[in-house]
C-alpha cells in the first residue's frame, strides 16, 4: 500500500509574523499512503506548516505542491481534494449533527446519502438530533472527523487531534485513525505527544524554532539515538503507567 | 484558467439555510426580533386605544333629556355616571373634563375645573355647540345667518398603533440587521467555525452573502408576523391591503441592505462579544429612542430635528409611514432610498475598511 510516490513537496517554506520567523526555511516531503507525523513543543511552527498546506495561510515564500496542485495557484483544487482536522475547529452550536453534515456536504458539493451511516462509523448515531455544544470533547474529534471525511479525500489532515482528550478516547480516536489509513489515505498529523507518534506514524520530522531539525520513522531514529551511547536513566518496564490506567478502568469509551 | 473558484450555488444555500435555523434556535435573536417588538405594540396598542375622546360626569338620576341624547352620541365623548359629589371630586382631581348636571326645569350647568384645563376647553365648546344648536331649533331657525360648512378630508380612521407599529417594525429591522448580524458573525469568528468553513471551497463572500440572505428571511418573517398581530388583534389598518403589505415587504428588504453594512462594521471594530455590546448599542439605540419609534420626529426640539431626520432609521421609519399612512407606493420614497443608500454606502466602506476574518 505505501508507495514511494511523492504526494506532498514542501521547498524552503518560510513564514514571517512581522518580526517572528514562525517557519525557517523547511522543507519535506510525505509519500502516498504514509502516516507522517509532524513532532515539536509548542510553538514550534508545527500548525503554521500544516495550515499553510491547507490553503489557510499564505507562504512567505517557498514552495508546496499537493498531489501535482500548487497550494498557491490552485488553492481551490487543493481545499475540494483534502481533509481537514483543526486543532480547534468549531461548528455551529445550534444545529444537530445531521444539520451539520448536511451543510458540510453543501459545502464540499458532494451527496452524503443518510448521514446516520455516517455518524455509525464514528459511534455518534445515538447523537444524531444533539446539539454540537452538548458533545464531549472526544464525540468533538470523532464528529470533526466525519466531517474531515465527508468528501472522501486522499489525504487528510489532523492537528492535535487527540490533544484533551482522556485515554480511553485517545485509544479510541487511534483505532479510528488506523482505520481512515487503512483506507488507504495518506494522514499527515501533528502531536506532542511521541507515544502516540510511536503507535500511529510510518515517518516523522522533528521541528523546533520553526526548523525541522530530524527526519526517519521512528524505530530508526531510536536506533540512531542508541548508536550514540545514549541510555535512559531508568530501566523502562514493559508497561507504563498508562497502560495500567487502561487496564483498569477499560478502553470502552466514556460518554461524559 | 488557473485557480477558478468552484461554483459557490450550492454553498450559499448551505450557508443561508443552515444560518437561518441556528437563528431562529437563538434565543437572543428569537426575542429582539419577534416577542420584543409585539410586547411593546401590546403595551402601547392598549395604552393609545382611547387617547382624544373626553369624558363628561352625568350625576345618576339625571341622563335624559335632549342636550343629555346630543352629547351622547357624539363619538369622541364618554359619559360617566356617579353620584354628584363623586364626580365633582373627580373633576378636581382632572380625572373628567367635566360635569353637567341638568336640573328639573332642563336647564343645564356645566362644571369645569383647571385640574385640567385643554379637555375644560373641549367640554365646555362641545356642550356649548349642542345648547346653541337646541336654542335654534327651539327658536324654529331653520336657516341660520352663518353656517358652517365642515368638509371631511382624510377618508381613514387611524389610531395610535397606526402609527406605532411600523416604528417597532423598524425596530426589529435594526436589531436583526445590526445587533444580531455583528454578534453572529463575531461568535462564528471567535468559535472558528468560520476558519473550518474557510477550509472548505467556500469563498468569503459567500459566507456573507449566505449571513445576508438567512436575515433577509428573518426580516420578512419579523415584518409579517408584526404585521398580522397588528392587523388580528390591534386593529392596523393596511390602507390598501395585500398590496400595502407588499410595500412594507420590500421596504424592509431594502432597509435590511442599508442597515446590514453597519451590522458588518460593527463586526469589524469589535474584537469580541464583550465589546460588541457597547458599540453595537452605540447604532441601535440612540435611533431607537429619538428616530421617530415612539413619537414623530417633528415632537423633538426644533434644533435636533435636522439632525436626526438625517439618521438611517429616520429615513426608514420615514418611508414605512408614507406606505402604511399615507398609502403611497414605494416609488413616491426616492428622497428617503437616496437617504438609505448613502448611509449603506458609507456603512460598507467603513466595513470592508474594518472587517478581518480573523
Amino acid at each position: 500500500m505505501k508507495g514511494t510516490r511523492t504526494i506532498i513537496q514542501v521547498e524552503n517554506l518560510t513564514k514571517n509574523y512581522e518580526d517572528l520567523v514562525a517557519v525557517d526555511n523547511i522543507s519535506f516531503e510525505v509519500r502516498e499512503g504514509e502516516v507522517f507525523g509532524l513532532l515539536g513543543p509548542n510553538g514550534a511552527g508545527k500548525t503554521t506548516t500544516l495550515e499553510i498546506i491547507e490553503t489557510l495561510r499564505k507562504p512567505t515564500s517557498g514552495k508546496v505542491i499537493v498531489d501535482g496542485l500548487d497550494i498557491e495557484h490552485d488553492s481551490w483544487k487543493v481545499k475540494s481534494s483534502i481533509g481537514v482536522q483543526l486543532q480547534d475547529s468549531g461548528f455551529y452550536p445550534d444545529l444537530t449533527l445531521v444539520e451539520l453534515l448536511k451543510m458540510f456536504a453543501g459545502l464540499y458539493q458532494v451527496e452524503i446519502g443518510d448521514p446516520i451511516e455516517i455518524l455509525k462509523k464514528f459511534s455518534l448515531e445515538e447523537k444524531n438530533k444533539s446539539y454540537w455544544q452538548k458533545l464531549s470533547g472526544g464525540q468533538r474529534q470523532r464528529f470533526s472527523l466525519a466531517t474531515t471525511l465527508i468528501h472522501n479525500p486522499k489525504i487528510i489532515f489532523l492537528d492535535e487531534p487527540t490533544t484533551g482528550l482522556d485515554p480511553q478516547a485517545r485509544v479510541n480516536l487511534w483505532e479510528e485513525i488506523r482505520k481512515i489509513h487503512a483506507e488507504g489515505r495518506t494522514i499527515i498529523l501533528t502531536t506532542h505527544y511521541m507515544q502516540e507518534a510511536e503507535e500511529l506514524c510510518d515517518r516523522v520530522a522533528i521541528m523546533d524554532q520553526g526548523k525541522i531539525i530530524e527526519i526517519g520513522t521512528p524505530h530508526d531514529l531510536i536506533e540512531e539515538l542508541l548508536a550514540t551511547g545514549f541510555k535512559r536513566k531508568r530501566e523502562v518496564k514493559k508497561a507504563t503507567l498508562e497502560d495500567v490506567f487502561l487496564q483498569l478502568t477499560g478502553k470502552h469509551l466514556r460518554e461524559e | 484558467m488557473k485557480n477558478k473558484s468552484p461554483n459557490q450555488i450550492r454553498p450559499f444555500f448551505s450557508i443561508a439555510l443552515y444560518s437561518l435555523i441556528a437563528l431562529f434556535r437563538n434565543r437572543a435573536t428569537v426575542f429582539f426580533g419577534f416577542a420584543f417588538p409585539l410586547i411593546f405594540i401590546s403595551v402601547f396598542g392598549l395604552l393609545g386605544s382611547n387617547g382624544t375622546s373626553i369624558t363628561i360626569g352625568v350625576p345618576d338620576g339625571r341622563g335624559s333629556g335632549p342636550i343629555y341624547q346630543a352629547l351622547s352620541r357624539i363619538e369622541a365623548v364618554s359619559i360617566k355616571k356617579g353620584s354628584e359629589k363623586d364626580l365633582k371630586e373627580q373633576l378636581s382631581q382632572g380625572r373628567l373634563a367635566g360635569v353637567l348636571v341638568i336640573d328639573k326645569n332642563n336647564s343645564p350647568s356645566l362644571f369645569i375645573s383647571q385640574a385640567n384645563p385643554q379637555q375644560a376647553a373641549a367640554v365646555i365648546s362641545m356642550t356649548s355647540g349642542v345648547v346653541d344648536k337646541l336654542n335654534l331649533k327651539l327658536a324654529n331657525v331653520t336657516n341660520p345667518v352663518i353656517k358652517l360648512d365642515i368638509e371631511e378630508v382624510s377618508g381613514r380612521k387611524f389610531s395610535f398603533i397606526d402609527f406605532f407599529l411600523p416604528g417597532m417594525i423598524g425596530f426589529a429591522l435594526l436589531t436583526t440587521s445590526i445587533t444580531s448580524t455583528s454578534f453572529g458573525l463575531i461568535f462564528l469568528k471567535k468559535t472558528l467555525v468560520l476558519k473550518r468553513i474557510f477550509a472548505t471551497p467556500t469563498k468569503g463572500l459567500t459566507i456573507l452573502l449566505g449571513q445576508g440572505a438567512s436575515r433577509m428571511v428573518m426580516v420578512l418573517l419579523q415584518t409579517l408576523v408584526i404585521v398580522l398581530v397588528g392587523v388580528f388583534v390591534f386593529k392596523f389598518t393596511l390602507v390598501h391591503g395585500l398590496f400595502t403589505l407588499t410595500q412594507v415587504l420590500i421596504l424592509s428588504v431594502i432597509g435590511l441592505l442599508s442597515f446590514l453594512g453597519f451590522g458588518l462594521f460593527v463586526a469589524g471594530i469589535a474584537n469580541d462579544e464583550n465589546t460588541a455590546a457597547p458599540v453595537a448599542n452605540l447604532f441601535v439605540l440612540p435611533q431607537f429612542l429619538v428616530a421617530g419609534t415612539f413619537f414623530p420626529i417633528d415632537a423633538l426640539p426644533s434644533w435636533i430635528q435636522p439632525v436626526v431626520s438625517l439618521l438611517p432609521l429616520s429615513f426608514f421609519n420615514t418611508a414605512i409611514r408614507k406606505i402604511t399612512v399615507e398609502g403611497l407606493s414605494i416609488d413616491h420614497l426616492v428622497p428617503q432610498f437616496i437617504g438609505l443608500a448613502v448611509w449603506a454606502v458609507i456603512a460598507y466602506i467603513l466595513a470592508s475598511r474594518t472587517f478581518r476574518w480573523e
